[in-house]
């Protein structure tokens, strides 16, 4: 992320490249943002398949709208706002697919495939500790998706990637003190669904 | 309203404390309340709580693959564009109505039909299409001077004619094209990044990753770009035996610095189905054998592996190792 004025003043020429039609300048803009993209993407959904969908998908409207950025922000909150309304597209078909079935159609299949990557990847000593954590992870997964779409991402974008509560507005098109109220009601939320799990 | 936070005000911002967004001038009337307060010190006990155990789901890198797969995806698709701005600007006249084509009516409504469905990624292929109809000459096929049909690379759309025994053929004809280079030729590399991804011609792909993985292997300009995707991408799903070793060599110069080649490399140990592959694995791995993942591997692909002499070879290199503690 350019923060500092003359990676910043680079990250303007590089943008301005690309809206003339540089394919290159394009490609090492991805390349800055595509890594954070993927990680957000995949701690959100759980899935690699969606990750690489909303990547995909993400990229190339950036690419395609590329000419609308003015600058009005910086390129990081413009990206994050295609990549987090993707997101809450995809949360919110999850959402009412479930609701029209009785069986929950998020196989827990998928949701554990998170964690069964690292665990084979890691060839882990300790089967219990590797069964413990699947557990856990299946729990607050299943707590997430209790949340609106809306309270998952401030929630998400808050505590698991670290960002302030202004840049989530902006990301979201809202004011921080609507974030603010949605994480509030997203911790209140949680702690009600954990609670119970004990 | 004295300097005493009530109550009803603490509980609200003691989340925003705990996520560090709590303003400034805040902090301190906050933790005075706090030191009076039991109802509140729990409250922010709950609070804390809660982050930490959300904290149990970690967040993961994306894997090595992940990671390569979508960008050559997201290359591929962005190649399928032919000219950004030029697409642009076409669209938006077609959009408008302005653009006409010189073609039958019926080819019209055709094309006017995948424009509709134009948005996203669709719209890119369909514009694509569009574009090429309107090199084609339609209406009664004067036999093209003695251009007999070469290069065809698609057929868009066909449409009969009704009560008739006319067909309309809109395709797409590709227009072959030769260069010569060197290799550190940016334009060479970028054909050859295209070759390497051929799933048609095994030989193209096969030769086009090889002189990739050469350049890799000889230092020339690999860094953490296109084409060490390529050769991970490569190492991970391609059918041949021979490309996937391939991938390996071009790989060996980065697996001591870039932790993703790293674990390409041990997944490749663990997975791949060719005792050669696995084998070269290890060795590539013997630079960094003093690693935790790499170690963890070993052990396991020295008790597991079918194969007798890999399970040998990935002992040996653990017994290198010296034993900390």
């Amino acid at each position: 992320m350019a923060t500092d004025p003359s990676a910043r003043a680079s990250e303007t020429d590089l943008i301005r490249e690309a809206q003339q039609g540089s394919r290159t300048a394009f490609d090492t803009l991805v390349r800055q943002y595509d890594q954070a993209v993927l990680r957000l993407a995949l701690h959100l959904t759980g899935s690699e398949q969606d990750a690489e969908d909303i990547h995909q998908e993400a990229f190339l409207k950036a690419y395609r709208y590329l000419g609308n950025f003015r600058f009005e922000c910086s390129f990081y909150t413009w990206i994050y706002r295609i990549v987090t309304n993707l997101c809450l597209d995809l949360l919110r078909r999850r959402k009412s697919r479930r609701e029209d079935q009785a069986v929950m159609l998020d196989s827990s299949g998928e949701e554990i495939d998170l964690l069964t990557n690292v665990s084979d990847q890691r060839a882990s000593a300790n089967p219990d500790r590797e069964l413990n954590r699947k557990f856990l992870g299946e729990r607050i997964r299943e707590a997430l998706d209790k949340l609106t779409p809306r309270e998952r991402m401030v929630f998400e974008l808050k505590h698991y990637q670290g960002l302030k509560l202004r840049t989530i507005g902006e990301m979201l098109n809202t004011t921080e003190e609507t974030a603010k109220n949605t994480l509030f009601r997203a911790t209140r939320k949680l702690r009600a669904n954990l609670a119970e799990l004990r | 309203m004295g300097n005493t936070m009530k109550c009803e005000v603490a509980q609200e911002i003691i989340a925003l404390a705990v996520y560090g967004e709590l303003p400034d001038e805040q902090g301190p009337q906050l933790e005075r309340h706090l030191t009076e307060c039991e109802l509140c010190r729990r409250e922010l006990e709950a609070v804390q709580a809660l982050s930490k155990a959300m904290s149990l789901l970690p967040v993961e890198d994306p894997s090595a693959n992940l990671v390569a797969r979508s960008r050559l995806r997201l290359e591929e698709a962005l190649d399928a564009i032919p000219h950004g701005s030029w697409l642009l600007r076409s669209w938006q006249r077609f959009a408008r109505g302005v653009w006409r084509l010189r073609s039958a009516p019926v080819a019209v409504s055709g094309v006017l039909v995948i424009g509709l469905t134009a948005g996203g990624y669709s719209g890119y292929r369909a514009g694509e299409h569009a574009h090429d109809a309107s090199r084609t000459t339609l209406g009664p096929v004067a036999t093209q001077s003695d251009d007999p049909l070469t290069d065809v690379a698609s057929v868009s759309s066909i449409v009969q004619e009704p009560n008739t025994e006319n067909v309309e053929v809109v395709y797409n004809r590709l227009q072959p094209e030769t260069i010569r280079g060197s290799l550190d030729d940016p334009q060479i590399r970028q054909l050859l990044l295209v070759g390497a991804r051929n799933r048609i011609n095994s030989g193209v792909r096969d030769d086009s990753l090889g002189l990739l993985a050469h350049e890799c292997r000889a230092g020339h300009q690999c860094d953490d770009g296109p084409i060490r995707d390529a050769l991970m991408v490569a190492l991970r799903y391609d059918k041949s035996v021979d490309v996937r070793l391939k991938a390996l060599e071009g790989l060996q110069p980065y697996v001591a610095d870039d932790v993703r080649v790293r674990d390409a490399v041990l997944e490749a140990l663990m997975r791949d189905t060719d005792p050669r592959v696995r084998t070269q694995s290890i060795g590539l791995l013997e630079p960094v054998q003093a690693d935790s993942s790499v170690r963890e591997v070993l052990h396991t692909v020295a008790i597991r592996d079918d194969n007798a002499e890999i399970r040998t070879a990935s002992r040996q290199v653990l017994d290198q190792i010296p034993q900390v503690q």
